[in-house]
């Protein structure tokens, strides 16, 4: 490498170099100033817009544990938020006894579990089958939350307000205090997602989903890699969940049904399946695009576009995220991400082009 | 004794419904291997066209019906052309998220005209009462349902076996490459599918709308429920389908029968069908009539 602040060409000569998460000081020192940007954030924004803030980082971890089963590993996930939903009640059920630094990570390990079990199947069938199976969790989860009183038949569970350091978290600065947890776990969980191509685990991931018969000739285990990916992405759904619960201080049954885990998959799609980046473009996206939608709607409304019987925002939130979810696949498969990789790559060599 | 004739009799009523529903389901999928998660939007688009040309336009029911399966089957053919046909060859995520995102897409639309709520039902047009045999009744709904069923199955099984047509289906499922080398042209073939599934939710649809009430949830949920009928049955087996589908109508009238007294807020019929759809994965995972798929490298 002649320049290690700006990349003018490929100078990787070995196999070390290219794995390298940063190729240059640049892209370390703007990685350091994003974070530095995410660390100063909370003291220009609103409490509104910081829960905004805090939804988009809560649903990036849900959407990464995803381009890990998805992305990654090219299983279909239907039920992401059931697994969501699983981290989510583990920690409602244990957060009267138990601190939230120990409830968040056991309901990941909770969903964690409940991914391999979804995932046995994988062990003697393919794709199209797994995306069934996690279908029928999903469908199985809700059900039985339904019917367990433990879990209030899927009505609201109250979260306490939670002590940490002696301090306790009260409703001004609720989602401020949220934020840095989130933003520690966001970036915690991001770099070993980053890191796991980098292992042979994660590289096991890639190889069954592009071959699984190779990498069977090659001495990996197809169906436990497949159970890997789930439990995995499960992980990253749990500790989401538990999050999720902290911050919106309930657990409802309707933040884990079938419609949030095709928010999921929209968001992992328009994002771009199996990137880093777009973990977090694709939420952004989705959450800032559901926000304007009673916006749209009441214009639309203005418009005297509305007439008698029909609710035009109830039907705007469906309609456009299936647009969007059909229109990125046809005419961008590789979603925000790309954008951002092409704008990236113009910058990499500006402004000596050769 | 009666009951369980009783449970028996509306499970095949409710099976006929979900076997035709895989029927359509199993056509696209054997066609040409996608999975569509949008088949219940297609039997909503049936059963809402059958009930407002009835209503609105005072049309004849069986008019009413025939323009509802012309009409589904072209919203089916089109949606093959604007949005599948783009994606072929794309990898199997795309396709399989293209048909959630239309499903989406068709919701949202229904939102817009006045059925996106609200229960529905067609005006009735059957005399009231039924036939009666050992002790169980069945309403001439019911019967009308199991009849049509048989009707359509008939009529496709006939269309695959003698028609060009199907034998050029038949053989584009079999194998694409050998079908396209002797002129059968495999784009047309893929959205005659399409059209043919429209065609079996458009009926599915009509005969909801005549055995009960039609609300948009609960079509939608009967495209969910094809997913245990077409593993059941295997994903690539048109009798299977049928077979699959009837099963798990009566499946879950059993379930209703007798699980929901042992649990507590019952509704066992809601879930008790994917519970047999995971416990097929497990020990029979290509279900009872498909293609094993066996590997060599």
């Amino acid at each position: 490498m002649r320049n290690p602040w700006a990349q003018t060409g490929n100078y990787k000569t070995s196999y070390r170099q290219d794995t390298a998460i940063f190729a240059t000081y640049l892209e370390m020192l703007s990685l350091w100033a994003l974070i530095a940007v995410l660390l100063a954030l909370p003291f220009f924004l609103s409490r509104p817009q910081m829960f905004v803030l805090d939804l988009i980082l809560v649903y990036a971890l849900a959407v990464l544990g995803l381009n890990i089963t998805t992305g990654y590993a090219g299983l279909i996930n239907i039920g992401q938020a059931a697994f969501v939903g699983v981290g989510a009640y583990t920690a409602a059920l244990l957060a009267p006894s138990l601190p939230f630094w120990l409830t968040v990570p056991i309901g990941g390990l909770a969903a964690a579990v409940a991914g391999g079990i979804v995932g046995i199947p994988s062990l003697r069938i393919k794709h199209l089958y797994l995306a069934i199976a996690t279908l029928a969790f999903q469908i199985i989860f809700e059900w039985t939350v339904g019917h367990s009183t433990l879990l209030k038949q899927g009505g609201a569970i109250s979260m306490p307000r939670v002590e940490f350091l002696g301090y306790r978290v009260g409703y001004k600065n609720h989602y401020y205090f949220w934020y840095f947890v989130i933003l520690f776990v966001v970036v915690v969980l991001a770099f070993a997602f980053r890191n796991l191509l980098r292992t042979r685990f994660g590289r096991a991931l890639v190889a069954v989903r592009d071959n699984d018969r190779a990498a069977d000739a090659m001495g990996m285990h197809p169906g436990l890699t497949k159970i890997f990916a789930f439990a995995l992405g499960g992980f990253f759904a749990g500790i989401a969940g538990g999050l999720y619960a902290y911050l919106s201080r309930a657990v409802v049954i309707e933040d884990y049904m079938l419609p949030v885990s095709i928010k999921f998959l929209a968001m992992a799609i328009v994002g771009g399946l199996g990137s880093l980046v777009g973990s977090f473009l694709g939420p952004a996206f989705l959450v800032l695009l559901d926000l304007n939608m009673e916006d749209l709607a009441n214009w639309l409304k203005s418009l005297g576009l509305s007439y008698a019987g029909v609710d035009i925002a109830s039907a705007m939130r469906p309609l456009t995220f299936g647009l969007v979810i059909v229109l990125f696949l046809i005419f961008e498969p590789r979603g925000l991400a790309n954008w951002w990789r092409l704008v990236r790559n113009f910058f990499r060599n500006w402004p000596f082009k050769y | 004794m009666s009951y369980l004739l009783q449970l028996l009799v509306s499970g095949l009523v409710v099976g006929s419904i979900y076997a035709l529903a895989a029927l359509g389901f199993v056509l696209i999928y054997k066609a040409s291997r996608v999975i569509n998660f949008a088949h219940g939007q297609f039997i909503a688009v049936g059963a809402f066209t059958v009930y407002a040309l009835v209503v609105y336009l005072k049309l004849n029911v069986w008019l009413a019906f025939a323009a509802a399966i012309l009409f589904t089957a072209l919203v089916a053919y089109l949606v093959e052309k604007l949005f599948l046909k783009p994606l072929v060859g794309q990898p199997i995520i795309s396709v399989i998220m293209v048909t959630i995102g239309l499903a989406s897409l068709l919701d949202g639309l229904i939102h817009l005209t006045p059925f996106g709520g609200g229960n529905f039902s067609l005006p009735r047009f059957l005399p009231e009462g039924g036939v009666s045999f050992l002790g169980v009744s069945v309403s001439y709904p019911q019967l009308l349902a199991v009849v049509l069923t048989a009707l359509f199955l008939a009529g496709f099984g006939w269309f695959f076996q003698r028609s060009t047509l199907g034998a050029a289906m038949r053989a584009v499922a079999d194998d694409q490459m050998a079908a396209m080398s002797l002129g059968v042209s495999v784009e047309h073939v893929f959205a005659l599918a399409w059209a043919a599934a429209g065609i079996t939710a458009a009926a599915a649809g009509f005969i909801v709308g005549t055995v009960s009430g039609i609300n948009l949830e609960s079509l939608v949920a009967i495209g969910l429920k094809v997913f245990p009928a077409v593993i059941l049955g295997g994903l690539d087996s048109i009798p299977g389908a049928v077979v699959g589908g009837i099963v798990i109508g009566v499946l879950e009238n059993l379930a209703t029968g007798y699980l929901d007294p042992l649990v507590p807020g019952g509704g066992t019929a809601d879930v008790f069908p994917f519970v047999v759809l995971l416990l097929v994965l497990w020990f029979k995972p290509h279900g009872l009539f498909g293609t094993e798929e066996i590997e060599r490298v």
